[in-house]
């Protein structure tokens, strides 16, 4: 490359000039750039696009619909869908606030309180926190199925499963905390503030993007989850979460019945999750990079 | 006089009690879940209040229908046997499965004698381990024939295969018939030239021993016949209905694609057995598997509420109920009468279907892993050459079928040459698993074979340890360095090994 340009002889560079060269250079990248997303965007585009197909319901050779309509998310509401959306969106919720609760006072303390045991307990949520959780799921069925929180109660089952653990995911907005002075801490101490009031009224307020991030997370996380969703919920329409109930539309006796519902189902389960990330998204990126730097 | 009245009387009491108690016994409310195809939910609920309003034994099922697809019943059912649904609905080949895993509670002599005599034979075995019926047949539709676009194939062209590859080639047509990813579509061929691989289970559905032909000449024409179609351009691997949309012109599936493909075809839409293919002058009607769906009832610790279920999988799974699947869904019913309606006889996919039937193999018992080992058969077919290719193909297929059972060192094998070693049917191998087999000796000049240890090939039992049943084998005497087993009469045999004894008789 950098041979090729010493080539070159001036007289050619002063023919092209920087304005063409930059803009050969742009167009190059918009046209990578262009064709990326193209790719990256064919699945989605191809998911709207069928769920506004009208003329027939089985999978078929184009993408563009001959009959646009809504037909599809009408019929939704005459199945199970309306539940497995509100299932999904309770748990998600649930998790949410609960979650976030516990990781920020997790981190405040793992931040600002020294105590015995604290860098072994770190260690330890480490080394933890290496094993899949997957290898959990036979045991955790057990239980969950003991206190009668599978199948139709899936929901609170699930919910505590996502909770539980949640304690474990300090390492970012810790990290984040760490980097506030404890120089404002002390003041508010010695103004009288108890730890709790410095938390609130101290740190949080200035890691607005570390607390969306851990909200946005641990909203994720319960909406997106299949494979812990199906275990729990056992083949009980009534405690499905929508990606578990949706999947059930693409057994093969349904397939051809249901497969532009299915993808009206997915724009539904994605349109929330899109809008929160549209709203937030400044935070979003702020938070991810903001737990690594320390200042 | 005073004891015999005392016995009389208690007698009279234990009958009256246990009379009593079977007249009552069924009567009552039972709590039960259902798993069924999604498309039949709302008529299966119709259904057991029908069952709830005319059953005679006072039986009345609050049940809780959840729809779970028949692919996925099984595994569900085996992940956690108490939280799964009391019936399911299951495709056949998930039965050894459920049996060795307790997830089927054996029918009733009288249930299984009246579901033996009013379903069809493939069904019936299909629902069999050992001797024990242990599911009630739903339908017997689980097959493949051929649907076609009637304005790219001419109706005289569908009854050749060559025809059908002429002519979606001339069309720049797709022919979609999935070989490499599916056993059951590709075993087609095998079984148009004869071939079989039976599998056998004992009474707790473990497999025992396989009667498998793949790998013999009638296998070999059988891969030459499925070279023409895997090498041609416009072969497809589907079986996906919805590819006449996508530019196929013949799609080889099953009758729960009829709808999809009438929607896309509308009135050009053909249907009929699969063609024939021809290799060396002689003409090979494919043949095809035909299976079927199953109910099952899940083994019950209150032996009363048992009961009650099973009366009600019979009524689901009886004449009335099947006609009624078939009016709604098109389902083919696998009860006789059923099949012999008119209403039945009138659709054109199901009569495609029952006359492939003619040609069809009952889809019985098939040890899990055969599914992997005989798909791959069609990519190695597409990538030979010549006929050694083939022949190799039908080889690596033969030594993964032999090493599941060689696996087990208790495992030996009877290698049957009847005719001679140079016959056509030399590759005639039956596994013995836990020492005991019976098999076919057919009329032939030479009706023997020998023992071999799976991997040594060496022999290991023969003549010379038979203790019972020594007249019904011939003595060679110095003609035998094999110590082979020579029957002396053509039937069927059941040979036992224990310990370093054969015993042989005759069935």
């Amino acid at each position: 490359m950098i041979q090729s340009q010493k080539s070159e002889t001036p007289s050619m560079k002063r023919h092209m000039g920087m304005k063409a060269s930059s803009r050969i250079s742009n167009t190059v990248s918009y046209v990578v750039l262009v064709l990326i997303s193209v790719i990256w965007l064919i699945p989605f585009v191809c998911i709207l696009l069928q769920s506004f197909r009208c003329e027939s319901t089985h999978q078929v050779g184009y993408i563009i619909p001959q009959k646009w309509g809504l037909d599809n998310y009408r019929n939704l509401f005459n199945t199970n869908f309306p539940r497995w959306y509100t299932n999904t969106l309770i748990t998600a919720l649930f998790v949410a606030v609960f979650q976030t609760i516990i990781v920020l006072c997790m981190s405040y303390t793992l931040s600002r309180f020294r105590f015995k045991m604290r860098k072994p307990l770190m260690q330890f949520m480490l080394i933890l926190g290496m094993f899949p959780g997957m290898l959990s799921m036979i045991i955790l069925y057990q239980v969950l199925k003991d206190l009668g929180m599978t199948q139709s109660n899936a929901v609170p089952g699930l919910i505590l499963v996502y909770i539980a653990s949640s304690g474990m995911g300090y390492y970012v907005s810790k990290g984040f905390f760490d980097t506030i002075s404890k120089s404002l801490d002390e003041a508010a101490r010695i103004d009288g503030a108890t730890r709790f009031q410095v938390l609130l009224k101290i740190i949080l307020p200035l890691s607005k993007p570390i607390v969306i991030y851990t909200i946005l997370t641990a909203f994720m996380g319960p909406w997106g989850d299949f494979v812990f969703a199906r275990y729990i919920s056992f083949n009980v329409s009534a405690g499905m979460n929508a990606a578990v109930g949706l999947y059930g539309w693409l057994s093969q006796d349904q397939i051809s019945k249901n497969y532009t519902m299915f993808c009206a189902g997915g724009v539904l389960v994605a349109v929330p999750v899109t809008i929160l990330f549209m709203c937030l998204q400044r935070y979003y990126v702020e938070g991810v990079t903001g737990g690594a730097v320390k200042g | 006089m005073k004891k015999l009245l005392s016995v009389l009387l208690t007698l009279a009491m234990v009958l009256t009690m246990t009379a009593g108690a079977f007249a009552a016994s069924l009567e009552g409310t039972y709590q039960i879940t259902i798993w069924v195809a999604e498309e039949v939910k709302d008529l299966t609920a119709k259904q057991i209040e029908d069952f709830n309003a005319t059953n005679e034994y006072g039986i009345t099922i609050v049940a809780n229908i959840e729809a779970v697809s028949e692919a996925d019943a099984a595994t569900s059912m085996i992940t956690d046997v108490e939280a799964g649904a009391d019936i399911f609905c299951f495709a056949q080949d998930q039965f050894a499965r459920l049996v060795q895993a307790g997830a089927l509670s054996s029918l009733g002599k009288q249930a299984a004698e009246i579901v033996r005599t009013s379903n069809d034979a493939g069904v019936v075995a299909a629902a069999t381990s050992g001797d024990t019926l242990y599911a009630y047949p739903l339908t017997s539709d689980n097959g493949y024939f051929l649907y076609y676009d009637k304005s790219v194939i001419p109706d005289e062209d569908v009854d050749s295969l060559e025809a059908i590859i002429a002519d979606c080639e001339k069309a720049q047509k797709y022919f979609a018939f999935e070989m490499g990813t599916s056993a059951w579509y590709n075993a087609s061929f095998f079984f148009a030239t004869g071939c079989v691989s039976e599998w056998k289970t004992d009474d707790d559905g473990t497999f025992i021993s396989v009667h498998d032909t793949f790998n013999s000449p009638a296998g070999l024409i059988a891969v030459k016949g499925m070279k023409k179609l895997v090498d041609s351009p416009f072969h497809l691997s589907s079986s996906d209905g919805a590819s006449f949309a996508s530019n196929a012109a013949a799609v080889v599936t099953g009758i729960w694609a009829y709808t999809t493909i009438e929607g896309i075809l509308g009135d050009n839409m053909g249907v009929t057995d699969l063609p024939s293919f021809e290799v060396d002058g002689v003409s090979y009607h494919l043949g095809s598997y035909n299976g079927c769906k199953l109910m099952g009832v899940k083994p019950q610790t209150d032996p009363i509420k048992g009961a009650a279920i099973h009366r009600l999988a019979q009524y689901l799974t009886g004449e009335k109920c099947q006609m009624e699947r078939f009016e709604a869904r098109a389902w083919g019913p696998s009860n006789l009468a059923a099949q012999a309606s008119p209403a039945v006889q009138a659709n054109p996919g199901l009569v495609a279907l029952y006359t492939q039937n003619a040609y069809s193999v009952p889809q019985g018992q098939i040890h899990g892993s055969w599914w992997d080992i005989a798909k791959v058969i069609s990519d190695d077919v597409k990538n030979a050459t010549d006929d050694a290719g083939l022949q190799q193909a039908l080889d690596n297929y033969y030594d993964k079928i032999s090493s599941l059972f060689n696996l087990d060192t208790s495992a030996l094998l009877f290698v049957g040459a009847w005719n001679g070693w140079n016959n056509a049917d030399e590759s005639d191998t039956y596994y013995f698993k836990d020492g005991s087999l019976t098999l076919d000796v057919p009329a032939s000049d030479y009706m023997g074979g020998r023992i071999v240890n799976p991997g040594s090939w060496d022999t290991d039992k023969g003549f010379a340890q038979v203790t019972v049943g020594a007249d019904l084998i011939k003595d060679l005497g110095a003609d035998n360095p094999d110590n082979n087993i020579v029957f002396i009469e053509a039937g069927n045999y059941t040979v036992t090994i224990d310990g370093d004894a054969i015993s042989i008789v005759k069935n």
